[in-house]
């Protein structure tokens, strides 16, 4: 997707920084999240991959141990099914999910509504800018930004948090400023985010889920795993 | 495991690229036997690869391991038609070995870098056919080093403007410099 405001230049410098591993990590996500949204930044990836590719196949081989096989066998023995996943980012596929959670009763559906009444209302207008957070190809929330500078999460998918922990959002609005939580919740639910204090979000800011301690990031950066990333883009 | 399966691969670049693919794709459906059959035919290489990372022969294999378990959960995301499987196997490979070498604290941060390890003659060891080599080694010696450096052995532009002894503007601008240079040779 081509944009009006994207820095070529600095996307090219990206990918040439990505494939040689120097990113700092913020900039490392911005990558990774423009990997999965934006075909151009994947196509200057490959073929920086491309270029490179002979100082790999120049490596001394060390054959691995070969309890490193059975470790990998074991690992893949306990985490099944995750490999069948679509090729391709389906909104459409967890979207349906999600709206199945929500036909599950009536006592369901009413809570549903209640807890989430806010975000349909919010959803009646239409967003200036959508950023779909995703992990691989799997969509696990989408963030609307309104023209009045609002915005909400609308989680995709269920997400495991375990009991001492808490999922945290996260937007990058500059790389200067770094990430600023926007966002804290025990488990996956539609959330307003706290974007009022912050500038109106760019085409292509990143927008992040982040696994942290109960009661948020003790030190106001992400600190834990990302579980989903993405980056905006103006709606039509 | 059946004969087949174990095979090493054939050392034809396009017929190996193929395989992995195929590999990938089987991988994707939940057939185990592909896995082991990309482990077998790189799994030695990525070790290698690791190893000129990470400086540490259990680290490099727990870079392998890593990345071997997260190609299997992420092989439904490669898509031939978007890039080749070996340089997605690689870039797994690469973001797992990056990953434990830039988590801190698992490195004493007073540990030096082994000289040894970090100047043996990666660009003379590129075949002599290869455009990578004739491309670097047209560059300026300085970038050549950048590039390799940061590559070959995961230095970040930090640790690369003191290995250079320069300051961290410099070494960021003697990487792209060089990077610019290797894709205009390249094309």
């Amino acid at each position: 997707m081509t944009t009006r405001d994207e820095q070529p230049n600095d996307k090219r410098t990206l990918a040439a920084d990505f494939v040689l591993g120097v990113l700092d990590a913020e900039s490392q996500s911005r990558a990774e999240a423009l990997m999965a949204n934006d075909t151009d930044f994947a196509a200057e990836v490959e073929r920086w991959r491309t270029r490179l590719a002979d100082l790999d196949a120049g490596a001394t081989p060390m054959a691995p141990d070969p309890s490193v096989w059975s470790r990998i066998e074991a690992a893949i023995a306990t985490a099944p099914a995750v490999a069948t996943a679509p090729p391709r980012p389906s909104l459409w596929h967890s979207l349906s999910a999600w709206r199945a959670i929500g036909l599950i009763g009536s006592a369901a559906a009413l809570l549903f509504a209640v807890a989430f009444g806010v975000a349909l209302r919010e959803a009646q207008r239409t967003p200036a800018m959508i950023a779909v957070l995703v992990d691989g190809d799997k969509a696990g929330a989408v963030v609307h930004v309104f023209n009045d500078g609002r915005a909400v999460l609308l989680p995709l998918t269920d997400i495991a948090v375990p009991p001492d922990r808490a999922l945290q959002v996260w937007t990058l609005p500059s790389r200067e400023r770094g990430p600023v939580s926007i966002g804290l919740m025990e488990q996956a639910r539609t959330l307003s985010l706290a974007l009022k204090d912050l500038p109106t979000p760019r085409n292509d800011q990143l927008f992040e889920i982040t696994l942290e301690p109960k009661g948020g990031s003790p030190t106001g950066r992400p600190t834990g795993p990302i579980l989903f990333k993405g980056l905006t883009s103006p709606t039509l | 495991m059946n004969p087949a399966a174990t095979a090493h691969l054939s050392g034809d670049s396009e017929a190996d690229e193929r395989q992995l693919a195929a590999a990938l794709a089987r991988c994707a459906s939940g057939d185990k036997t592909a896995l082991r059959v990309i482990y077998d035919a790189e799994a030695a290489r990525m070790t290698g690869v690791a190893f000129r990372i990470l400086r540490r022969r259990d680290l490099a294999e727990e870079a392998t391991q890593d990345a071997f378990v997260r190609i299997w959960r992420s092989a439904g995301s490669f898509d031939a038609a978007r890039g080749s499987a070996r340089g997605w196997l690689y870039a797994v490979l690469r973001n797992r070995a990056l990953t434990i070498l830039r988590d801190e604290g698992r490195f004493d941060s007073t540990e030096d870098l082994d000289a040894a390890a970090i100047d043996e003659p990666v660009v003379e060891r590129l075949p002599e056919s290869s455009a990578l080599r004739r491309c670097l080694e047209a560059l300026d010696a300085k970038y050549r080093s950048a590039i390799v450096f940061s590559y070959v052995h995961g230095l970040s532009h930090g640790e690369l403007a003191g290995r250079l002894k320069v300051p961290l503007g410099t070494a960021k601008s003697w990487t792209r410099r060089g990077m610019l240079s290797l894709q205009e040779c390249m094309g």
